[in-house]
């Protein structure tokens, strides 16, 4: 082992001034979230946009539930990214692969965190969720305990796959020594153990992708089980969740990686070769939840009773059109761009970055559509039409958890390799 | 120590939470623990019993008291008009009671008025004394210069009589809105007072003629009564045909509906007489023996006299005899001689004016196709089975299961005759007081005084009092407000030498809920002095009050009230549920105390003196006329004289004493001693066509005296003279959330039915390019004098009113309470009044021609 | 054990809304609540219209969609057949509300002190309301529904609680176990609302479904609802509201 004060690649230890100005907007963007948070708890969820369906014409999940469902889906990212390393031995991945697992446990916690503002009494939440918990209650017996495993798992595996990089850090004096010792938790690098640690994380990333796809129905269920809401109640439901985890985590993934490879100069780990093969990827995955999209929309235009037409009507033709064909053309060209490379042979990094923003800017949006029409149009006894608007507080919540997200991959980022370091040591 | 930007931030970071963690969490653990109350104090709950102050049958409740306060009103059982049930009023008005907005203290005026008002508090004391000084003084002048305006105050005696007499006030009240003029026309016809009602335990066929069953009850009963009786009778088979404009009202009780143009009630009335006629389906004993129908009429119109009395033409004599002559056999039908003059009976002049009113003409008229009006007609001639009878409680009796629900749609320019119109189509199938066919008061068959007065008003020179009693004008009056008030803006042009001065408002509020709101503003600032005696600020007292009495809800006594379902007869009282709230007082304490200060309390004609005659005491229980007695005190020697030993005390463990059901003899006209109380029932107007006569004599012009003729005859309505561009008929109805404007700030019920709306067809809607909750205009045109009004409101579509016509409910319009200041505009303020848009009988139209347009809010 | 029934006979239904009323003053329910709600429905064209009116409770499902998504339990079906919320429990998720098929969940999304139709906080009013009602908010609050019911033992009844929590028609369990009926059923002027035991054969509501045909609202969607409608039809794509209250909170 060389003892040298070397400084550890990627960016870890050193702030630049432009990173603490970001950290400080971040802090601030937080802060507006934890005032808004504040508004809502002692006054109560009237602050925001959403109110009770039926007679007062409104939808009772929105924001909150939809970017939940946003962050699980893209916690799809990451797990995927490590099965498809270990299993399919794609080892020029490896450079994403700590990205990916990080975007995967930050994204969980974050959708832990956007359901909690959605409870009337959160701390009742917290505590009598596990005191009470119903299992048969697709939201928060089965999803909640899937989720926990999900996250538990990816931990898991996170800790296992840092093991490595986290000796190699504590080869060198410093104030969180005793942070990578602790990860590293006794790791030599010799073969042997190598090798039973690739055996672990082969069967673990085997392991978890069932859960993957369990954890992205069960979210599916919580909707599709619903029979009194038209819209909701479909066994297409489960499937295209986890399609649609796939396209905005693999998108966002994407995107991550260039900022990461723009702003720590890795471009000689995170080559044009990883960017095409995550952009085929996401060609492939959008094409897919096109498919979802447009068997849900010939199925829907053809013979749809009168209560799904009705919600039909007001997502391609009312008030949501806007929001839905926004999304469709995002999607759409996202596809165009990807598949327009891939014919060419010819991969430009800023189309795939592209691809993937338009990918996540789709995926909001339909999270939104999949919430929200069903609650304000999908009465299955003649009320009328309802509306939701989100005020401030939900904003302001929902930008806050993004911060929160970012900041935590900023810091995280600072004290610990992003990028797997190289085999060869430190000197990589 | 080095801060670092790390530290510094993190530090910030949990400092933030914690700080957000404390407020929460303690928050947060209160709510684990869920609230736990400390064990709950011993509870005493009680059951009072009072009556409703809402509406204007005073449903019987029993107020439930938890520890001295009141939780819930509910209804009670034991009372025959609403049987353990209230309305959505009746419940609701809980939260009134509580209401902080409501007057606090006795208010008087700092600022001028017919703006909104300043006020200052004052004691009892001072605002009592202001008033009495005031009517005091105008009662030096002359008494008459008085006014008393009476709205929803329940307790006749007390106010109406006693207070009216002992004062001299002239007395307004509001039956000139309601359905007076159904009313003078029963008076008249038939010798009732009330409008029209059916026997609901044996009706087998009705026309609701346009009630609003599912709102609105009728002129006696607020609501429930009637629909539990409605329905009751449609699960034995009843069957209804709805005669209204709207559908609405019949709500799911409609067999057929015939939407009728309004204004044309007169013409489908005269129609069904013409088909009843030609079909023979017409009860010849009943029109012989009960009505003037045989009556010979000379060719001026009168009745031919010998020797002062009525003839009659025998058929078995050949002769012409007196009608009251024994043994005589009157024909019904024929034209003869008699002494030189030729004379047709009365039922032959109506038979050959109703000739011209066929079927097919009114079709034309009403827009009810003829084919329904004939179908209507057979099927009235059939369900009446006339000739047939029945036993009732041992009594036999003509059976004739018909009749007519309609008491409010009297109310336009041609209702007094369209009243007697509808009368007589029951009366050709002897209907009248018969088992299962036409009632018209609730009580009983008793024939009221105007029976006679009505047929013997002499029209008097002028002055005229304010509201044109025994005038040229009016000389059957049913005393409109709205009227009033334009004579008081013209009172030359009525003849009117002393405007009043002083006003007394109880309980009422006519600038929003009578008719032509701009008149009324008007008119109010003519008084020199305004009184208001209301528990809320009333728009009224809001503008005009010079002093503000406030008066308590349910915390009081007042009665007695009739509690009559017309079979079973009982009384009520309303009995202080709690002692009143802030400083206000029940009514009659105010008055007391009023007449006092007023020096009209004691003695012999004092408010005392006529009370005992108004309350019917009898000794040893009649009033002291020389001390000032509690309010309980009254109605305790009022139960005793009513035969209660126990006094008050018994209606305040019972609330409701039931008298026991109404026997026949006295339900059914048939059945009195003797028949219908002896009288003829006036088929024949003759005294109509003499206050005709007298009425040209004396220079009135046409539109006064058109409508006087001794039978009902059509014409167009004074609104078609409106240029055709007001193409839409007005018309207005109730809510069943509220009533008139006393209700509609309470939250419970503003709630549920917050804003003005106008009722439109789609398709006439969708011609002027109008969306369903779009703001239109509507504009109303006054025919005779060109004027126009307009509000702004958002429409609502429904099929349920004809393409022709428009409706707003009335209950809006209101400003003052803090809870209703974005309802939207009252339908008074598109009603005229006066010439044109009165009845013949000063009753107020609520019709009036407009057009509905979009464009810009100015 | 007796088995709850709610039966309601259109053919009598006025649409008066005082169930509505009743309901919200007996429970105390907050504004923009409505555990009761009727439907008025027009149907047809000029001048064939029809008009007609529809009581709309909960309906206190066999196989309650709600009762199956809680996440702990509050919402719960008791063996009686009330479908119950237990305010001490619920966590204010509202997945019971967007499960439903019927709309009648209220989600308490103000403090329910601020959210009764008046500003009971008015000082002037205070000092003479404050010693008759004991700062009473609403000043009608019936003190019956703190309690706890049932042999389990879980406060259940009323509404407006706090705030964060969901709430709904309860049948009135605090009045059905005192052996009332529900407020509405006792209040409705036409008697067009009944309660009853479905056990017993002699019961009103066992009687009007053994004699009058029946149906109950939205049967396909499997969810077994304990309020049966005599008369009329179930509202069908031609029924459009009319009148609708559109209370927001």
């Amino acid at each position: 082992m060389v003892t040298q004060v070397q400084p550890i690649p990627y960016g870890v230890g050193r702030f630049s001034a432009a990173l603490v100005l970001v950290i400080l907007l971040l802090l601030a963007v937080i802060a507006g979230g934890v005032y808004a948070l504040y508004t809502q708890l002692t006054e109560g969820l009237v602050v925001t946009g959403l109110r009770d369906i039926g007679t007062m014409g409104g939808s009772a999940w929105g924001l909150y539930i939809a970017f939940d469902v946003y962050f699980v889906g893209v916690s799809f990212a990451g797990i995927t990214t490590a099965a498809l390393v270990r299993i399919l031995n794609l080892h020029h991945l490896r450079a994403v692969s700590r990205m990916a697992e990080l975007l995967t446990i930050i994204s969980l916690i974050l959708a832990a965190f956007s359901v909690l503002p959605d409870l009337g009494q959160p701390l009742r939440g917290i505590i009598y969720l596990f005191k009470y918990a119903r299992p048969q209650s697709p939201f928060f017996g089965t999803f909640t305990m899937v989720i926990a495993g999900y996250l538990f798992a990816s931990l898991v595996y996170f800790f296992l796959d840092g093991r490595r990089d986290a000796a190699l850090c504590a080869r060198r004096a410093g104030r969180l020594q005793w942070f990578y010792r602790l990860w590293a938790s006794g790791y030599r690098g010799t073969a042997e153990e190598r090798e039973r640690h690739d055996r672990a994380s082969f069967w673990l990333s085997l392991a978890i992708l069932p859960v993957l796809v369990i954890a992205h129905s069960t979210l599916g269920f919580v909707f599709g089980l619903q029979v009194g809401r038209p819209g909701w109640f479909s066994a297409l439901q489960a499937p295209a969740f986890v399609i649609l985890a796939g396209v905005s985590g693999v998108g966002l993934l994407i995107v991550i990686a260039a900022i990461v490879r723009r702003v720590l100069g890795a471009h000689d780990r995170l080559t044009p070769e990883v960017f095409r093969w995550l952009g085929n990827m996401l060609m492939v995955l959008v094409a897919a939840y096109l498919y979802f999209m447009v068997v849900d929309w010939l199925t829907a235009t053809y013979a749809a009773p009168s209560h799904e037409a009705r919600i039909s009507r007001a997502i391609y033709f009312g008030r949501y059109a806007g929001v839905y064909w926004t999304s469709v053309a995002a999607l759409v060209a996202a596809f165009v761009l990807q598949f327009r490379q891939f014919m060419r042979q010819r991969y430009e990094l800023s189309r795939i970055v592209l691809a993937g923003v338009l990918a996540n800017v789709a995926a909001v949006g339909k999270r939104m559509l999949i919430v929200v029409p069903s609650q304000t149009h999908g009465a299955l006894l003649p009320y009328p039409p309802g509306t939701y608007s989100p005020t401030w507080v939900e904003y302001g919540i929902i930008l806050g958890l993004f911060g929160l997200g970012t900041l935590m991959y900023v810091v995280f980022s600072k004290i610990f390799p992003i990028i797997e370091l190289p085999e060869e040591g430190v000197e990589g | 120590m080095k801060i670092s930007r790390r530290t510094f931030v993190k530090g910030a970071a949990a400092a933030g939470g914690a700080a957000v963690a404390g407020r929460v969490i303690p928050r947060g653990l209160e709510t684990l623990v869920a609230a736990q109350r400390t064990t709950a104090p011993a509870v005493t709950e009680e059951w009072v019993p009072t009556t409703c102050w809402i509406g204007k049958q005073d449903c019987g409740m029993l107020a439930r008291r938890i520890n001295g306060r009141v939780v819930k009103l509910e209804g009670h059982p034991g009372n025959p008009l609403n049987r353990g049930t209230l309305c959505p009023k009746g419940v609701a008005q809980i939260i009134a009671v509580y209401d902080p907005h409501r007057v606090k203290a006795p208010l008087i005026r700092t600022n001028e008025k017919g703006i909104p008002g300043r006020w200052r508090q004052a004691t009892w004391d001072e605002a009592l004394d202001l008033v009495a000084r005031r009517i005091r003084e105008v009662r030096a002048k002359d008494p008459k210069l008085l006014v008393w305006q009476k709205g929803r105050s329940k307790g006749k005696a007390f106010y109406d009589e006693a207070f009216v007499k002992a004062s001299g006030a002239t007395k307004l009240h509001h039956g000139a809105f309601c359905s007076d003029a159904g009313y003078r026309a029963c008076e008249y016809t038939v010798g009732m007072s009330g409008v029209l009602h059916p026997d609901f335990r044996h009706t087998r066929y009705l026309l609701a003629w346009g009630w609003n069953a599912t709102n609105a009850g009728g002129n006696q009963l607020c609501w429930i009564t009637w629909p539990q009786q409605l329905v009751a009778a449609r699960e034995r088979g009843l069957k209804v045909v709805v005669i209204d404009p709207r559908l609405r009202g019949a709500g799911p009780f409609a067999d057929e509906w015939l939407p009728i143009r309004p204004g044309t009630d007169l013409a489908l009335a005269l129609a069904l007489c013409h088909e009843l006629i030609r079909q023979g389906t017409v009860d010849r004993d009943y029109l012989a023996r009960y009505t003037n129908a045989p009556y010979l009429v000379a060719e001026d119109g009168f009745f031919l006299r010998v020797n002062g009395k009525e003839q009659v033409w025998d058929a078995t004599q050949g002769t012409a005899r007196p009608v009251d002559a024994p043994g005589v056999t009157p024909a019904l039908e024929g034209a003869f001689t008699v002494g030189g003059r030729n004379v047709r009976t009365a039922f032959q002049v109506f038979r050959e004016h109703v000739a011209q009113y066929t079927p097919e003409w009114a079709a034309e008229v009403c827009g009810v196709p003829a084919e329904a009006i004939r179908r209507v007609a057979r099927e009235l001639g059939e369900e009446a089975r006339i000739g047939s009878s029945t036993v009732i409680d041992g009594v036999t009796l003509p059976y004739r299961p018909v009749a007519i629900m309609a008491y409010h749609v009297s109310q336009q320019e041609l209702g007094f005759q369209a009243v007697r119109a509808m009368l007589m189509v029951m009366m050709l199938l002897g209907a009248v007081g018969a088992v299962g066919g036409q009632r018209v008061d609730v009580g009983g068959w008793s024939v009221h005084e105007n029976f006679e007065k009505l047929d013997q008003i002499e029209i008097k020179d002028p002055p005229y009092n304010i509201y044109l009693k025994d005038s040229k004008y009016f000389p059957i009056n049913s005393n409109n407000s709205a009227v009033v008030a334009r004579v008081m803006l013209n009172p030359d042009k009525y003849g009117v030498k002393d405007r009043p001065e002083v006003l007394i408002v109880h309980m009422s509020n006519p600038l929003v809920a009578f008719a032509s709101q701009p008149d009324l503003i008007e008119s109010y600032k003519k008084f020199k002095f305004v009184a208001v005696i209301d528990p809320w600020l009333s728009e009224t007292a809001d503008y005009f009050a010079d002093v503000v009495l406030p008066a308590a809800t349910i915390e009081k006594y007042e009665g007695p009230s009739k509690a009559s379902d017309q079979y079973v007869d009982g009384v009520a009282l309303r009995l202080p549920a709690m002692k009143p709230l802030f400083q206000s007082r029940g009514d009659i304490d105010i008055y007391l105390d009023l007449c006092e200060k007023a020096g009209i309390l004691y003695g012999k004609g004092g408010y005392l003196d006529h009370l005992n005659q108004a309350l019917k005491l009898k000794a040893p229980y009649l009033l002291p006329l020389d001390r000032k007695p509690t309010v309980r005190s009254i109605f305790d020697r009022w139960a005793r004289s009513e035969g209660i030993s126990e006094g008050v005390a018994y209606f305040e463990k019972h609330g409701v004493k039931v008298k026991g059901p109404i026997p026949p003899e006295k339900a059914y006209g048939y059945a009195t001693h003797p028949p219908f109380g002896g009288v003829r029932h006036r088929l024949y107007g003759e005294a109509l066509l003499r206050y005709r006569q007298e009425m040209r004599q004396r220079g009135a012009a046409p539109l006064y005296w058109q409508d006087y003729t001794p039978l009902p005859t059509w014409r167009r309505p004074t609104m078609e003279e409106s240029p055709a561009r007001y193409d839409l008929y007005l018309i207005s109805y109730k809510m069943i959330e509220f009533k008139q404007s006393r209700s509609s700030f309470i939250p419970l019920l503003a709630e549920l039915a917050p804003k003005q709306r106008l009722d439109i067809n789609p398709q006439a809607a969708r011609q002027r390019g109008i969306r369903n909750g779009e703001e239109v205009w509507v504009e109303s045109h006054n025919a005779l004098t060109g004027e126009t009004r307009r509000v702004r409101v958002p429409v609502h579509y429904t099929e349920a009113i004809r393409p022709d016509t428009v409706g707003l409910p009335h209950h809006y319009g209101l400003w003052s309470h803090p809870g209703v200041r974005e309802q939207g505009p009252t339908a008074n303020a598109l009603y005229f009044t006066g010439e044109g848009y009165v009845a013949n009988t000063a009753d107020q139209s609520f019709h009036v021609k407009v057009r509905v347009y979009k464009g810009e809010e100015r | 054990m007796a088995r709850y029934a709610m039966v309601i006979d259109l053919d009598r239904c006025t649409g008066c809304r005082a169930c509505m009323e009743a309901c919200k003053v007996e429970n105390n329910t907050p504004q923009a609540h409505f555990w009761m709600y009727v439907f008025r429905f027009e149907e047809g064209e000029y001048p064939n219209t029809r008009v007609w009116f529809m009581p709309r409770p909960c309906m206190h499902c066999d196989n309650a969609p709600c009762v199956k998504v809680c996440p702990v339990g509050a919402r719960y079906k008791r063996p009686d057949g009330l479908v119950a919320t237990d305010f001490d429990r619920c966590i204010g998720c509202r997945y019971c509300e967007v499960a439903c098929p019927y709309g009648v969940n209220y989600f308490n999304w103000k403090k329910p002190e601020r959210n009764h139709y008046i500003d009971w906080t008015d000082r002037e009013a205070g000092a003479v309301l404050d010693p008759v009602t004991n700062g009473a908010v609403p000043p009608y609050k019936n003190p019956d529904l703190e309690k706890p019911y049932g042999p389990e033992r879980r406060r259940i009844a009323g509404g407006g609680h706090l705030k964060g929590v969901i709430e709904k028609c309860t049948f009135c369990v605090h009045r059905v176990e005192r052996g009332q009926q529900p407020a509405c059923v006792a209040n409705c002027p036409l008697y067009a609302l009944h309660f009853g035991d479905l056990d017993d054969p002699g019961s009103r509501v066992s009687q009007l479904l053994r004699r009058r045909p029946h149906f109950r609202l939205l049967e396909e969607a499997g969810t077994q609802p304990r309020v049966y409608y005599l008369g009329g039809k179930p509202p069908g794509e031609e029924s459009r509201q009319i009148e609708a209250v559109r209370a927001r909170v």
